[in-house]
């Protein structure tokens, strides 16, 4: 395939309902343009009912553009080829109850034409990546929410496809769960993946994505990496000792003769959701979920991205 | 105008596929005539108007949808039920609601006949008294009565099973066994005979009555007539018994040896 | 890039089947279903109170195949729409209809699914009449060796043969029902509309037979096209002289066969053209 080729291209998407016989339409989708390029984790922002779901369901062929194009690596979105390298993840998925996770995710390879001779072990793997090793001969119907999204994601990967689209993957799922689902994220991102995400946990978003593009009513907000939307490129922030008033006063007065202000002085903090899973025993807590063992994500793992960067910045 | 537009627009799949539907029955009817034509000329035509008044609108349907057989069974069982209790005129009109549903099967036919021609008239005797007090002529009008319902039944029979010998030798049991009438019976004996797939038994009946009658020289002619029709290995046919029937007739009509029958 | 590199495949729409299958075999309903159908073959045993003779057979027959048909309209009509409408409103058809597989693959799966299952409802009803009609027919030959004359008055392969026809006839139905539910919104109203059209096909010789004899050109038009929209469930019919010991014309199975397999290609075709436009 083509480099050049982006991941997703969207052109001039428009997508309407019909609400009634008399015509009135419903527009979920306002004329959307996005491209998502090879590699990037790409998050789709906004509040409920702003047109993220229906944008991926036409991603994913379940739906049809009123007007406008869609193209997964190049392939128009409502051919079924397009679909060939593509992982998805509904938002708080729901599966065969009667199937073990096992079972499940064997039946997900099948259909998606993993060949036989590999068939054993791309399961395992992926349910091993997944962490759900110990309780993939559970039923599916047995598992919690979180242990759901991530047979979701082992089904969603286990074709190996080159883009993955999870829908509010974090959605109802526990801080421990989230920041989980984080890091796997990250992995497939290391692992060269284009990731798809939606969410309104914009935190979350932030932990992990290259590049984000908000929707309101439909319409595309804004859109571009997170750096040049919400870094302040002309502050900085340093991270010292505690200085005595005396020394603050004279590194103030240093930076003014220097033609610098001190913006602001604050108490750096860790975030609530870092100090929450610094706080729970990974293995006591997960003690009632068979399957989420320590293989999966270890007990230091609270994402990097959110331990090097503490939201600490000075506020301008 | 736009209105209809967009109803078109939205009912477009369905317009379709009802176009499809047409389309399908259109090009599978080749197919589907002759087969129906034999089913439906298995069927005879329901005569609602008789029956609907006494089945209800659901079992109507039942029956129009095909249920024929199981509904008829079902209000047999019904007839059953009743004839146990000696209910005369519910019995009798159950039994005809059987066949008026499904004139099919023969059992129906006949066994509904025997309940009139056999049992209702005891139970008419019995109502009015008992036996012991019923003159003698009384019973006799009983006999005769229910004999002419079962016999005008059993011709309607022959309306959906046209010279059924089954039918025949019932009606012919009738006026035999019930109304004592010898030259009908081995009328209508003689003519279930005719028939091939008659048992063999009602030639031989027929037969004897005529012997009966005093028409031994006939009774002589028809059995050697039928002895070589009989075949040897069924023992059905008894042909050992006819056999010995025409030495019987042989003897009494005095035939000389040379003419005797040679098998 | 062609629309068709990813291939129709069979082995696809085999999975979607068999899981289809395995779902259906773990409803309650299939089995209470069962366990009524069953029953009601079993209780022929009560025919044997009324002394029947050899027509007893033909009760049994009878009520065999009434339970046939009256419990396996009710099983084809409501897993059908269950099966189908359990993947759309659990949203378990998002996940697999984001894999690339061809909605046909999906509609022909979820069909072949509900056959196997009802095919599996007729065999047992069946075997079950059948075994029973045989063991009950050596005994009354025991007993009344006269009305046996020529051996046994039932016709086994026949019985099948009108068994398998049933099935097939359950097969165009399920495609109805499919045909509906591509479209419907909710699972009740399937339900209903494939109970409505169960009746309308039951009863479709009607129009077929007399729309010659309507008076106002525009009904009797209306009458001769529903004639021809709706499939002919009467000719399916042919129980009832098997129950009395006729025979089957073997071309009449034949062309009842054809005509169902005709009717269940051509309206599965239709149920995949509504669900290529249904939006997920």
């Amino acid at each position: 395939m083509n480099t050049s080729i982006p991941a997703i291209s969207i052109k001039g998407l428009t997508k309407d309902f019909a609400v009634t016989l008399r015509g009135v339409k419903l527009r979920a989708v306002d004329d959307l343009s996005l491209q998502v390029e090879k590699g990037q984790v790409f998050g789709l922002l906004g509040p409920n009912g702003s047109g993220k779901s229906t944008t991926i369901k036409i991603i994913l062929g379940l739906l049809g553009a009123t007007v406008g194009e869609v193209k997964v690596f190049g392939v128009p979105s409502h051919q079924v080829e397009s679909r060939r390298n593509v992982g998805y993840l509904p938002e708080a998925p729901y599966f065969y109850r009667y199937l073990s996770g096992y079972e499940l995710v064997r039946f997900y390879a099948r259909v998606c034409g993993v060949p036989k001779a590999q068939l054993k072990a791309r399961v395992n793997d992926v349910v091993d990546w997944v962490g759900l090793s110990q309780a993939a001969n559970r039923r599916v119907g047995t598992y919690s929410k979180g242990m759901l999204q991530r047979i979701g994601l082992a089904q969603a990967l286990v074709h190996d496809p080159k883009l993955i689209v999870l829908d509010e993957p974090t959605a109802g799922v526990d801080p421990v769960g989230s920041a989980e689902m984080c890091e796997l994220i990250l992995k497939l991102k290391r692992q060269g993946k284009t990731v798809l995400i939606t969410s309104h946990l914009l935190a979350q978003i932030e932990d992990v994505c290259d590049r984000v593009a908000i929707l309101d009513h439909g319409k595309l907000m804004v859109e571009g990496s997170l750096l040049e939307l919400v870094g302040q490129r002309d502050r900085q922030a340093l991270i010292v000792d505690p200085l005595p008033a005396a020394e603050i006063e004279a590194l103030r007065e240093w930076l003014t003769s220097r033609g610098h202000v001190l913006n602001a002085i604050e108490q750096p903090r860790a975030r609530l959701d870092q100090l929450f899973l610094s706080k729970i025993s990974r293995t006591g807590h997960l003690g009632g979920n068979p399957g989420v063992g320590s293989n999966v994500v270890p007990s230091s793992s609270v994402p990097k991205s959110s331990a090097s960067a503490p939201s600490s910045a000075p506020k301008a | 105008m736009p209105f209809v537009l967009n109803f078109l627009r939205s009912a477009r799949t369905g317009l379709l596929v009802a176009a499809g539907l047409a389309a399908a029955g259109i090009a599978l009817r080749p197919l589907e005539a002759p087969a129906w034509e034999e089913v439906r000329s298995r069927q005879p035509a329901l005569r609602l108007e008789s029956i609907k008044d006494a089945l209800g609108q659901g079992v109507t349907v039942g029956l129009l949808g095909g249920f024929r057989a199981i509904v008829a069974d079902f209000f047999w069982i019904r007839t059953n039920y009743v004839w146990e209790k000696y209910d005369l005129p519910a019995t009798q009109t159950s039994i005809k609601l059987v066949t008026a549903i499904d004139p099919r099967p023969t059992y129906f036919w006949l066994n509904g006949s025997r309940m009139i021609a056999y049992d209702m008239p005891n139970w008419r005797i019995d109502k009015a008294g008992g036996y012991d007090k019923v003159p003698d002529t009384v019973e006799k009008r009983f006999d005769q009565e229910q004999s002419e319902v079962a016999i005008r039944y059993l011709n309607e029979g022959f309306g959906f099973h046209p010279e059924q010998p089954l039918i025949r030798l019932e009606i012919a049991n009738i006026y035999l066994n019930r109304l004592k009438d010898t030259v009908s019976a081995a009328r209508d004996y003689a003519i279930a005979a005719e028939h091939p797939d008659a048992p063999y038994y009602a030639a031989r009946i027929y037969a004897e009555l005529l012997r009966k009658m005093e028409r031994n020289a006939d009774a002589y002619a028809y059995l050697r007539t039928l002895y070589a029709k009989l075949p040897a290995d069924n023992p059905q046919a008894m042909k050992s018994v006819v056999l010995e029937r025409i030495r019987e007739l042989e003897a009494e009509l005095n035939v000389a040896p040379a003419d005797r029958f040679r098998e | 890039m062609s629309a068709l590199s990813v291939p129709f495949s069979f082995n696809r729409l085999a999975l979607i089947a068999s899981n289809t299958f395995l779902e259906a075999v773990r409803q309650k309903l299939f089995n209470f279903l069962l366990l009524l159908a069953v029953g009601l073959v079993a209780s022929a045993q009560f025919f044997r109170d009324f002394n029947f003779g050899s027509s007893e057979l033909k009760f049994i027959a009878d009520f065999g195949f009434g339970a046939l048909i009256f419990f396996g309209s009710a099983l084809t009509i409501t897993a059908t729409a269950q099966l189908f409408f359990s993947e759309i409103e659990n949203r378990t058809a998002l996940t697999l209809l984001a894999k690339p597989i061809w909605r046909a693959e999906f509609v022909f799966g979820k069909f072949l699914g509900v056959f196997s299952v009802i095919g599996v409802f007729c065999a047992l009803t069946i075997g079950l009449m059948m075994a029973l009609l045989w063991h009950r027919e050596g005994q009354l030959m025991a007993a009344n060796p006269e009305a046996f004359e020529a051996g046994r008055i039932m016709r086994y392969g026949d019985l099948f043969i009108v068994g398998v026809l049933q099935w097939l006839k359950f097969g165009v139905l399920s495609a109805i029902v499919l045909l509906i539910a591509s479209f419907s919104n909710t699972n009740l109203y399937t339900v209903v509309t494939g109970f409505f059209a169960l009746v309308i096909c039951h009863l479709q010789y009607l129009a077929r037979d007399s729309w010659s004899n309507v008076d106002s050109l525009v009904l009797r038009s209306v009458v001769r096209l529903l004639s021809f929209v709706f499939p002919n469930f009467q000719l399916f019919n042919l129980s009832d002289e098997i129950g009395q010991g006729a025979g089957l014309d073997p071309m009449l199975a034949g062309r009842v066969a054809l005509y169902a397999l005709g009717y269940i290609t051509v309206i599965g075709g239709l149920a995949v053209y509504s669900f290529r436009n249904r939006e997920i």
